[in-house]
């Protein structure tokens, strides 16, 4: 007997005799996420763009955040963040259409991801008002390692794409075939592991400013 | 002496004998409690979410086989290869069979209990495959080479100053300041470039998901994600009760684990992998393998023990037990330490050779009001006590000394002239109120006070009320 038999009989053994009926047992699991205000908790205010900076700036996450207008803004908004902290405007940028679009004239743009990287400019392609938290999927146009080598990470997301809670991320995506990877990160690297104290930087970035583009028009 | 031929009760003096050891595990316990108890104040929802987390895990044991099917038929659908391991033995085969596939020489690892539970990183060094582990508390045990002592912080039982010498000793380019800041920037020095030249990366999984073949990991650091995507191969190995039916369940269940385990409401990082890279993907591995793990979990829903299998390993139970913050996970010998752990390692290593650990609780019934699934982890205990007592496994003196127990506890005037002697002997040896020290007692006040008793017994009062009237 394989393993797998083995296995499956040992646990079927051990539920005892039933018959599972695939529908019934859907609708169970469905029941199970039934009333999803109970069990969640509220946002930090009503409008979902205020409520993902404000959970994004709590100390818990510690990233920074800026709002502007248009795409077309942020190779200024990324100078502004590279002056104030005097580093070097050579940055690597994401291979993706959106970012490759823009006007770097002034910037030395690395291709890939260099294990050192100082800074890299990432596009998520949503933002959970719930957590402050961003959600990549790995694609062509998305290197994962990307996210994860550079100290500083600097992140445009749309307006339009934050989502209230991680539940309607799941939920926008339901069917669809998943990507080999879903990063959902919050916040800069951080480690508790020397004595519980908290430091930032372990692996991945020390730093995320998440810059939200408006494409959203007033209401 | 080696710390696992020692028996407990060695391994437990020895550990309160070392005053480093209590100031490690203070530092480390006191933080996840307060950042807990915080994070609880700010969720109001947590006794609902609680519930229903239960409810999630009650329904997905009630119905593993159905599960898994029906993960392993997604799982394979996305490109990924599956397999099955009846034990922790066929388990650590079966990654170290595809490690010698992929002609690894280097393999980065993700901290996963249930490796440690499988015994993968003794089987890769006895493989002679080079293992490099990338989680940061990890590093430190390999590098002090000995085991976790925590399932959330497994270097916990080193201090700041101890960490500090043995990255000096042992990093190529180590820190120059006495800071754990510098430390961190040390160890992320170190490992870099290996991360990058890895042959495999070998990562554990907090969920599967069933409707997609996903994996689900949590972390804080980003090892995770700069491990499992250079390699060529990725495994993951995974305990079959990990499973959820969606990533709805699994985001619901989230919320519980990381309030529960650091006091954030989200890791840092939360990945979900599922089949290797896809066409056009800038990267990721060729190849994606999941070993699915039983290792003795068939057999706890047979045993009427298939509420330990609600546990989603966050650790909040021995970060509020007693017994632990004096001891420490070394203490207890196996995978798993405080009350979770006093509750599977029964099961992986057999009772006769734990039977100590089920004792080792006071029954506050701490842990199982922390618990985010609400495990009756003492409950659990009892029935080991119970199962040790009709198995014959307690010892003589043990069994002797509850004989005479019962026998005196039955015959009311022997038990009241009993008690009216002990009370008064250790009256005599009381100060202020504490007993501190006393023949027959030593086990006892070597540790801590014993309370002095009151002046005369609780039926000698009663007599006297009686009497008045």
């Amino acid at each position: 007997m394989s393993a797998r038999e083995a296995i499956l009989n040992a646990v079927r053994g051990g539920l005892g005799h039933r018959t599972v009926d695939p529908a019934a047992l859907r609708r169970e699991a469905d029941a199970l996420l039934e009333d999803l205000p109970a069990i969640r908790p509220g946002l930090l205010a009503d409008d979902l763009v205020e409520a993902f900076i404000a959970r994004l700036v709590t100390p818990k996450v510690a990233a920074t955040a800026e709002r502007i207008a248009d795409a077309s803004a942020l190779p200024a908004a990324v100078a502004r963040y590279l002056e104030a902290r005097g580093l070097p405007a050579a940055i690597a940028v994401q291979p993706a259409a959106v970012l490759q679009a823009l006007d770097w004239a002034g910037f030395e743009l690395h291709d890939r991801v260099a294990p050192d990287e100082t800074l890299a400019v990432g596009f998520a392609r949503w933002g959970i008002a719930e957590t402050g938290s961003l959600v990549f999927h790995s694609d062509a146009e998305t290197p994962i390692l990307a996210n994860f080598l550079p100290l500083h990470h600097l992140v445009m997301v749309r307006a339009s794409t934050v989502l209230a809670y991680l539940d309607d991320y799941a939920t926008a995506t339901a069917g669809q075939r998943p990507p080999r990877n879903v990063n959902i990160i919050t916040g800069a690297s951080g480690t508790t592991d020397i004595e519980g104290s908290l430091v930032l930087g372990a692996h991945g970035p020390r730093y995320l400013h998440v810059v939200i583009v408006e494409d959203v028009p007033p209401a | 002496m080696e710390e696992a031929t020692l028996s407990f009760k060695a391994r437990a003096e020895r550990a309160l004998a070392d005053p480093t050891l209590k100031i490690a595990i203070d530092r480390t316990t006191g933080t996840a409690e307060r950042k807990r108890a915080v994070a609880m104040n700010q969720f109001p929802q947590f006794e609902a979410a609680r519930e229903r987390g239960k409810r999630i895990k009650d329904h997905v044991i009630a119905n593993l086989d159905h599960y898994l099917l029906e993960f392993e038929r997604n799982a394979i659908a996305s490109g990924a290869k599956v397999y099955w391991a009846a034990t922790a033995e066929e388990a650590s085969q079966i990654v170290v069979r595809l490690c010698k596939e992929a002609g690894a020489r280097r393999v980065t690892r993700v901290k996963s209990m249930l490796g440690e539970e499988i015994g993968l990183p003794h089987a890769l060094d006895e493989a002679g495959i080079e293992r490099v582990e990338t989680d940061l508390a990890e590093h430190i045990v390999q590098l002090g080479g000995d085991r976790p002592s925590h399932i959330v912080w497994p270097s916990m039982h080193r201090t700041r100053e101890q960490v500090s010498e043995m990255f000096k000793r042992l990093h190529r380019a180590p820190h120059q300041e006495e800071t754990i800041e510098a430390m961190v920037d040390s160890a992320r020095r170190e490992l870099r470039d290996k991360f990058l030249s890895a042959d495999v990366a070998i990562s554990g999984a907090n969920f599967l998901l069933a409707d997609t073949g996903a994996t689900c990991t949590v972390t804080n650091e980003g090892n995770a994600e700069l491990t499992t995507t250079p390699p060529r191969v990725h495994i993951v190995t995974a305990g079959i009760e990990k499973l959820v039916p969606s990533m709805g369940h699994a985001i619901a269940m989230l919320r519980l684990l990381v309030r529960s385990a650091t006091g954030a409401d989200v890791t840092q990082y939360t990945t979900f992998h599922c089949g290797p890279k896809q066409a056009g993907d800038r990267d990721g591995p060729e190849e994606f393998h999941i070993v699915l793990v039983d290792n003795g979990r068939s057999r706890m829903l047979r045993e009427g023990m298939q509420e330990m299998l609600r546990c989603i390993r966050c650790g909040a139970c021995m970060n509020h037990c007693v017994v632990f913050r004096q001891l420490g996970g070394h203490v207890y010998g196996g995978t798993y330490p405080g009350p979770m752990g006093a509750v599977l390692t029964p099961v992986f290593d057999g009772l006769e050779k734990s039977r100590d650990l089920p004792h080792a609780c006071t029954m506050n019934g701490k842990c199982q009001e922390v618990c985010p699934v609400a495990i009756p982890l003492p409950t659990l205990l009892r029935g080991w006590r119970d199962r040790s007592w009709r198995e014959g496994l307690e010892p003589t003196v043990v069994r002797f000394g509850l004989g005479i127990h019962t026998f005196v506890a039955s015959h009311p005037r022997l038990y009241r002239l009993g008690t009216a002697i002990a009370v008064r002997v250790m009256r005599l040896f009381s100060r202020g109120g504490l007993v501190k020290g006393m023949p027959g007692l030593g086990a006892w006040t070597a540790y801590r006070e014993f309370p002095a008793p009151a002046k005369r017994t609780f039926m000698e009062m009663v007599k006297d009320q009686e009497n008045a009237r």
